[in-house]
Parts: structure tokens; sequence; C-alpha cells
């Protein structure tokens, strides 16, 4: 099969959406499909050999945080080159929303197309303003995808119709194997926890973390705290206590090959987001790795824990619920050990090969749906709407 | 005199717009039209394929008699159903859901995949299930987008939808077996 994806954010740095895309063609090229990516990229990004670079992103602020997205008459003639080129069987774009080149390409198209939706905190007022430009295009899409119940509200309420419920996908194994690392395994006087994402990003929980530690720190005097992720530890430490500061070690950026021996030696990983997350994969990740989770109660967390059988949970936004939590887990390894045996089984189910599978029978009843209707643009009243016809 | 052309000028000009905006308009309606037409047959193969693997379940000698008997009428009245989708045709594939449901117990699930044979069956109808879903939400989706469109006034006004009818959405239980769903 000829499958076609857009990512809207660009490859030049890390994010949620771009992992899905990179790993979901990954996944459909290891199964034999034939799959094209187009995503802005910096020439110098060094880019798998299938992505198709839409050119250089330019940082905008939309939606409440700064994406780095390409747009433009040479982007939208970009892709429509890419579209012909391809001539895919499916479309599937991600993010169709975003002003990038997911909506160029949904613009352009004519064919079985397929849109995932990632995020859950669309804004209801850029929705009003952007919506009547965009709904006849939206209109194109037969077949939408929500990672979460969170983006499957956001496609209810803001876009009407419903949307199927796919998760994100893991590649539970990359996880389940990663090497322990001596340095980052806790001992019973020193254990270990990890954190992991942008320090300066509040919405992360780096500062929720921070003020549940002194409480934490009066009863485990050991505890070292490894804070994986990009930031300026000396910006971020500001103002904090000094033992809390002296507890935490900062690696910086990781590898992802890092990041699983990091989830796999530490005694606890803490997942103190206060909110915005749609979906938790860096749990699931955790959880892949054999980790004992401890993360706040967000809707997403606490389905992907299960409610909190696949790991423990503590009340959003307060540092004293989260340093008892801590503490009594830090005390307990047998609890520990049922919670990360019980999170590495309920991983499964979020492996790529369930998830793909899933998105595959999607493309497949899209795909059926247009063989049975062929539509011909150029003879009905097609040829006054814009787009080419890929088939 | 030249402001006798301006006006007829004028007049051409926003006549050419109401005109490229009503074929537009058509058009886009018309492709909305065409999307529900592919559904709608998406659908009803799916159903199809759906019965016939209860079919093949229940000739397969796995289930007991009283079972595969109740899981063959089922099916055999989903696959007489007229094609159109009316209440008949929604009422066959709820029972043929139920149906479903009541043959595959944990228990009889559990003794099904032991053999291979056993295990396809299972693989069959849990995907046929899963596709009949897909295909039913993807239709109702193409539904909404349609009503949405048809309730525009220039759409009403102009006529732009013919004499086709106003789609409804299918409504049946299309759940999944609970001992098949992840």
């Amino acid at each position: 099969m000829r499958i076609g994806i857009a990512c809207p954010y660009s490859f030049d740095v890390p994010g949620g959406v771009q992992f899905h895309v990179r790993d979901l063609a990954e996944h459909f090229i290891g199964d034999g499909h034939d799959v094209s990516v187009l995503a802005p990229a910096d020439s110098e990004t060094e880019l798998p050999p299938y992505v198709t670079s839409a050119g250089r992103a330019t940082a905008v602020r939309y939606n409440g945080s700064v994406a780095r997205l390409n747009f433009g008459p040479v982007t939208a003639a970009k892709v429509g080159r890419w579209l012909e080129h391809g001539d895919f069987d499916v479309l599937h774009l991600h993010e169709p929303m975003t002003p990038s080149v997911s909506v160029l390409a949904l613009m352009a198209a004519e064919g079985p197309i397929v849109a995932t939706f990632h995020t859950s905190m669309l804004r209801s007022r850029t929705m009003q303003t952007a919506y009547p430009l965009l709904r006849p295009s939206l209109e194109k899409i037969a077949g939408r995808i929500a990672v979460s119940e969170d983006a499957r509200r956001t496609v209810t309420t803001h876009v009407g119709g419903d949307a199927v419920v796919i998760p994100n996908g893991v590649y539970v194994d990359r996880f389940a194997q990663a090497p322990r690392r001596a340095e980052w395994i806790g001992r019973p006087s020193a254990p270990t926890i990890a954190f992991l994402g942008r320090m300066g990003e509040p919405r992360k929980g780096l500062p929720v973390l921070a003020a549940a530690l002194p409480a934490v720190l009066r009863e485990v005097p050991g505890l070292r705290v490894l804070v994986a992720g990009p930031g300026d530890p000396e910006e971020i430490t500001e103002g904090w206590p000094p033992e809390v500061a002296a507890a935490c070690e900062f690696l910086g950026g990781v590898s992802d090959a890092d990041k699983a021996s990091l989830l796999a030696s530490v005694d606890v990983y803490v997942a103190p987001n206060t909110g915005g997350e749609s979906f938790g994969i860096i749990l699931i990740e955790a959880m892949s790795a054999g980790a004992c989770v401890l993360a706040s109660d967000l809707p997403a967390f606490s389905r992907v824990l299960d409610g909190g059988s696949a790991g423990a949970m503590f009340a959003n936004e307060q540092p004293d619920d989260l340093a008892r939590t801590l503490v009594s887990l830090l005390r307990d390894p047998q609890h520990r050990g049922e919670l990360a045996s019980a999170g590495q089984e309920r991983a499964r189910i979020f492996d790529w090969s369930v998830v793909a599978d899933k998105i595959m029978a999607v493309y497949e009843t899209v795909i059926e749906g247009r063989a049975a209707s062929q539509w011909e643009p150029e003879r009905r009243w097609g040829r006054f709407l814009p787009g080419r016809t890929s088939r | 005199m030249t402001e006798l052309f301006t006006w007829i000028f004028a007049t051409l000009f926003v006549l050419v717009i109401i005109a490229w905006y009503l074929s537009y308009t058509a058009a886009r309606l018309d492709r909305l039209h065409v999307r529900l037409g592919g559904t709608l047959a998406a659908l009803d193969a799916r159903l199809v394929r759906r019965a016939e693997a209860a079919v093949e379940l229940a000739n397969s000698g796995l289930l007991d008699g009283a079972t595969a008997l109740l899981l063959a009428t089922a099916a055999g009245e989903s696959l007489e159903s007229p094609s159109e989708h009316g209440e008949a045709r929604e009422q066959a594939e709820s029972d043929l859901t139920e149906a479903l449901e009541l043959a595959l117990t944990p228990a009889v699930v559990d003794a099904l995949r032991e053999t291979p044979p056993g295990q396809d069956l299972v693989d069959k109808v849990t995907s046929a299930c899963t596709r009949v879903q897909l295909a039913r939400r993807f239709h109702n989706d193409a539904v909404t987008d349609v009503r949405r469109v048809r309730h525009k006034w220039t759409i009403r006004m102009f006529h732009l939808a013919g004499h086709t009818p106003l789609p409804s959405t299918v409504e049946f239980d299309d759940e999944m077996p609970s001992p098949l769903a992840t």
C-alpha cells in the first residue's frame, strides 16, 4: 500500500507528534508498505530516507505555545508536488487544523484521507475564527482518529461528528530490553527517582516535584533525583532550598537509548505533569521499561495507569500528597515491584503492533469507501473545487 | 454613460461571484454525497463480512449445537435483510451483535483459542467487528457533515441538493463481544 503521511511540526526538534509519525512510518515500512512522510525540516537536519522535507520551519506562536511550522506559497507548491509524485492509496494527515503542511495537503488532496487529532487543548477562540476557512476541507476527511478520549472530545465539540480513539503506540520491547545503568540504579540508602521533560515548562510539573522534595528528603535523606530534559539547571534551581538543589542531578537532554536505560534503572519514575497531556506516552515508555510509575491523577494518566492498578497516583498539583505517596513507595520495594510488573504487562496493549493494526483497519475502511464511490472530479461539479485529482 | 457602464460591470461582477459561490457550494455538497455513498457501501460490505465470519464460526463444529444454531440464524437474518439500511436491517445487525455476545462467552473464547482453527475464527470475528465499528462511525460522520451542510440557507433556497433524500445516521449496537475486546 502506498501511504502518505503529513506531519505539521518540524523534525528539527523532538516532539510527541513527530515521534508518533516516525514510529508509525517505520512500523508500516517494516510491514512492507511504501511510506512517504512530509514534514518541515532544516536542510542541515539529518532525516530518515522516507522523510521529504517541506522546507525550513518558522517558529510561530499558535494555540498557546510556540510551534515550528511551515507555510506559504512555496510550501504549498511543494506539498502539491509531493502529493502528485507520491500517488498515494491513502493520505494520513496529523493535526489537520494546525497551519502547516497537513492543512496544505488537506486542501490540495483528493482521495482517501485519514486524519489524526493529537491535541486536547484547542482554544475555542482559535477554532471559531479558523473554522469557516477550514470546514469545506475538513469535510474531505473520511476517517478521523483521536489519540485519546480528550482529543476525541475536542473533535466532537469543535469539529462535529466523532472520531475513533486509537492511542499512541510504543515499541514496548525497545524499552523492555534497555540495559540498566549502574550509576542510575538506586541503593536502599540512596534510592533514585527520575523526572523527564522540558524543565522550564511549568506544566511538565518540575516545580511541583521541587515543592514536594523537602518533605521527602527529611524522610529519605539519601534520595537522588535524576532530571533529564532540556533546560538550564542554574535558572531552574534558583530559589530552591539548597538541600533540594543538592539532591538533583541534571542530565540534560538524553538520547532515546539513555532515556530507556534511565527508566529501567530508577526506583520510581515521577510524572508530576499538571495538565495539557492528552495521552502520556512517557508513562507507557516508563511502564515498558519496568519502572514503577508515580503520576499526577490527570484523566489521561489515570486511563493509562488503569485507575492506579498499573502505577501509583497522587492528587494533581498537591506537593504534600506527592511527598507522602513517594515516601511510602520508596519504603516499600515489594509494592514497587508489583506496580512495575503490572505496568509492564499493561504496556503491551499500547505496543505499536497492536496500534498499527488498528490504524491499518482505518486505512482499509476508508479506501474501501472510496473505491465504492468512484468520485470523478473532472466531470461533475468537482472542477469548481480546489485540489488535484490523485486518483 | 460611464456611470451606466460602471453599474453594469458592478452588477455583472456580483452575479459572477454569486454564480461561483453557488457552483462551489454545489460541488462541495456533491463531494460530500459521493463520500456518503462510499461510506455506506463500505459499511454494507463490512456487515456482510461480519455475518459471513459468524456463519463460518457457527459451521465450524467448535461451538455447541444450540449456540451454533442461534448464531447461524442471526447471521442469516443479517445476510438476508434488504441491503437498504432501514429499521429492519438495523434490528438484524443488533441481533447479530447480541448473538455473538451470547455465543462468545469468556470460557468459549478461551476454548476456541486453544486450537489453531479456533484461534483463526476468533481473529476473523474480532477483525470483522472492529471494521464494522469503524465503517459505521465513518459513515455516521459523513451523515453529520452532509446534514450540516444541507442546512445552509443557500442550499435550501437554490435547491442545490436536488432530489437526494436527507440521510440519517445508521444506528445499531455494534459492540465487540466483551471477551474479544482488548
